[in-house]
């Protein structure tokens, strides 16, 4: 073969490489007439990923109740606070029946009342033992996580709270991996009544160090022991130990705590609340911890005066790329260190966004306002998210009475229907129920959130965040869930809706309309003469090879 | 007082009132009535229709035809990846037949009837137009010219053409096919979607990877030999 030819054939084999390139079959391909059919990511009838909206478990707990002389109020969710945690919390844990404090879950000296030293009525020493609770931890001993704590279906981000000191198990049971129910988000909102000789003592039961910083509470900078009372980040409390902060608090208020090691890292874990002092009255017992914040079922002698009810709703949003550091390591210099050095907050955004430890749809069973007419309620809001909120209430505009737990005077207070709300900041906002075209709109299920967008998703996922409703009795079923929410119920009560696997709508007609699209039937026509084109290359490149070989042959 | 009127003696009547309303308001209006006018009630409008004038090149109106087009969601069902739809997608008329549309809006919300490129000498801008504002039914007619051509039928509402109310209304056998008509025609910018690669399409090109190189190497060494 001359050269010429040899030349002639590699332009062949260029061309046809060429020509065989537009035929190249791919991943994706473009449709013709007919896009590919809807397709369905679940077997029909397949349930194991959906959850019962309300499991229903303490029906009793429900009611108005006297326990321990101490009344508590109604609480029609379903999944209302423990109503023996509530009195335990009132009367301290020393002045309970052992009957009761086996209904609480509290230690032995996790609040003790002491002397009433005003002669009011009430107890004016307490004694307050906050425990440090991971969930969501890992584990040496398997691939899972363990204290599981879901802020909504299938969303385990690491977590981490202060928690009354409690007894026993922190999980359901031995063979279980999740934590029981006592133990949960957010940290506990702490009361108190002012004047009181509050002692708060952390017990750090975590392996890293922390303190608590009683942020816009009255506080000496330091004990009468000459010890740090600021709970600031130099004098940490290691795991292990403990130390005790002292207050007697003469400023009334919605205050926070919080941890004060490595702030933004351990407040974003979850280490913060919001601490109450309640003004002096007489016979005035608070309810020391409001376990999961929301309402609060024994409110103090000043709030009953002028309100109805009382919530504390605590917003907090959490990093999932930080939650996952206690996830992905079980040595502690390890976990240290990826957080401490490794993850970097300012590079860092919000994923999830949190009520009183939950998000959609979990808020409706544990945190709605439930309300009836002409109510005047007292919301204590707090943000302890990263960022602002801008919390709106859906057919209500509401009035600020407070804000960082000092009141306005009457011109001062603003009635408005978005609050905004800074990091670390509280207001307290009257809530007015009453039927007039202003303050009310008409009873109803009124949604309220965060109206920073952000705000009602799950890791970008909506409905989700902190959504959650102000729902008016009548709308109510007997297991306190919202009526008229079935078919959505159906959606988002469901793992894999939270997990993005699932779209939206399913249940609805429109299934088909925007269901997941299938996958397109390759193009059999480019496909064969790709085939034929490159085998024909090949075939070239071998004749050549074999004309070559010849021509060297003697 | 159109309340107490039966359908038709209300249409009349609102008619009435849009051509009183037209001819007192403003000189655009009359300028519509002169155009063969424009006819508007709560149920919606009516734009160029035309029973009687003769396109030019026609000798006379040809076979009357009766189409009923009905347009909704559900009609969209049967396609997949759209949203809104006509029940049919192309009708085919001879040349200059008067037909008589019923148009029928099955949804809750405004669709339109709207066919494009008829002369201008009797329908302004070339445009014939139906609107329902909601569910509802109008009928209206138009004479189509002898010419052998493609006409575009669709809903001007913002993306209810691209999500699927497209269809064409063909004179003789129409002159070309629209593109991205639904279940018709392919779209000219397709949406990409991930290809289903199973074992047997892997086979088929495996086995022409094959036949391509072999068969060639068959012949050249037939040829050698």
């Amino acid at each position: 073969m001359t050269k010429k030819s040899y030349l002639l054939l590699t332009l062949l084999i260029l061309v046809l490489i060429a020509v065989a390139a537009q035929f190249t079959p791919g991943l994706s391909q473009k449709a013709e007439i007919n896009p590919p059919s809807t397709v369905y990511n679940r077997v029909v009838g397949d349930t194991s990923r959906i959850e019962s909206p309300c499991s229903n478990e303490h029906p009793e707990w429900r009611q108005a109740q006297v326990i321990e002389g101490v009344e508590i109020a109604a609480s029609p969710l379903c999944e209302p606070d423990n109503p023996y945690d509530v009195a335990a919390s009132v009367k301290g844990v020393n002045n309970i029946s052992m009957a009761t404090l086996m209904q609480s879950n509290f230690a032995q000296d996790a609040v003790i009342m002491g002397d009433d030293l005003d002669h009011d009525g009430d107890p004016d020493v307490i004694h307050i033992k906050l425990e440090v609770v991971e969930f969501n931890g890992s584990s040496p001993d398997g691939d899972f996580l363990m204290n599981t704590y879901n802020i909504a279906p299938g969303i385990q981000p690491g977590i981490w709270v202060f928690a009354p000191k409690s007894s026993g198990m922190a999980v359901k049971n031995f063979n279980s991996r999740e934590a029981r129910p006592f133990l949960r988000a957010p940290s506990p909102t702490i009361r108190v009544e002012q004047g009181d000789k509050v002692y708060i003592t952390l017990e750090n039961t975590h392996y890293l160090p922390h303190t608590i910083h009683l942020h816009g509470v009255d506080h000496a900078f330091m004990t009468p022991k000459g010890e740090d009372n600021d709970g600031m980040e130099m004098h940490p409390v290691f795991p292990g130990k403990s130390h005790t902060y002292e207050i007697q608090p003469r400023h009334v208020g919605t205050m926070l705590y919080h941890c004060h090691v490595q702030t933004a890292q351990h407040m974003m874990m979850g280490l913060g609340g919001i601490f109450v002092i309640e003004e002096n009255q007489p016979n005035n017992w608070v309810q020391t911890f409001n376990i999961g914040a929301g309402q609060v079922r024994h409110p103090s002698v000043g709030v009953k005066k002028a309100y109805s009810q009382e919530y504390d709703l605590l917003y907090q949003s959490i990093d999932k790329k930080l939650a996952s550091t206690i996830q992905s390591a079980i040595d502690p210099r390890l976990i240290a260190k990826d957080m401490g050095r490794v993850y970097n907050i300012t590079e860092s955004f919000e994923n999830y966004f949190l009520i009183n430890g939950h998000s959609f749809p979990y808020t409706l069973r544990d945190s709605m306002i439930v309300v009836s007419e002409n109510e005047n309620i007292k919301l204590r809001i707090a943000n302890l998210q990263r960022s602002q909120v801008a919390i709106h209430f859906h057919g209500h505009k509401a009035t600020t009475t407070a804000m960082d737990g000092v009141d306005l005077p009457a011109g001062a207070q603003v009635t408005r229907d978005v609050f905004d709300i800074a990091t670390a900041q509280r207001i307290d906002v009257a809530l007015n129920t009453t039927n007039d075209g202003l303050h009310s709109y008409s009873s109803g299920l009124w949604m309220f959130h965060d109206h920073v967008l952000t705000g009602t998703t799950t890791d970008g996922i909506e409905p989700g965040g902190n959504m959650n409703l102000l729902a008016y009795k009548g709308f109510l079923d007997e297991h306190g869930m919202p009526k008229m929410h079935d078919e959505l119920f159906g959606e988002v009560f469901d793992k894999d809706y939270y997990a993005k696997k699932q779209p939206l709508w399913q249940q609805s007609k429109f299934a088909a309309a925007f269901g997941d699209v299938g996958l397109i039937s390759p193009d059999i026509k480019k496909l064969v003469i790709f085939g034929l084109l490159i085998g024909f290359i090949i075939a070239l490149l071998i004749a050549i090879r074999m004309i070559y070989k010849r021509r060297r042959q003697p | 007082m159109t309340l107490f009127l039966s359908k038709p003696l209300r249409f009349i009547a609102s008619c009435c009132i849009a051509v009183l309303l037209t001819l007192s308001i403003s000189r655009q209006a009359m300028a519509m009535m002169d155009h063969g006018g424009m006819l508007m009630d709560e149920t919606g409008m009516i734009m160029n229709a035309n029973t009687d004038r003769l396109p030019k090149d026609c000798q006379k109106i040809g076979k009357d035809v009766d189409i009923t087009i009905r347009a909704g969601h559900k009609y969209a069902e049967k396609f997949t990846g759209k949203m809104f739809a006509f029940d049919n997608q192309q009708w085919n008329v001879p040349p200059c037949a008067r037909i008589n549309i019923t148009f029928i809006n099955d949804d809750d919300i405004r669709h339109q009837l709207m066919i494009h490129g008829l002369p201008g000498y009797i329908y302004p801008q070339g445009m014939f137009h139906l609107e329902l504002n909601g569910k509802g039914e109008l009928k209206a007619s138009l004479i189509v010219p002898a010419q052998k051509k493609t006409y575009l039928v669709h809903c001007e509402l913002p993306q209810h053409m691209e999500k699927g109310m497209k269809a064409q209304l063909q004179v003789d056998g129409g002159d070309v096919d629209l593109p991205s008509i639904p279940g018709l025609t392919k779209p000219v910018r397709a949406d990409s979607y991930p290809v289903d690669w199973t074992p047997s399409t892997l086979a088929v090109l495996f086995v022409c990877v094959l036949a391509g190189c072999l068969i060639p190497l068959f012949l050249i060494r037939k040829k050698l030999d």
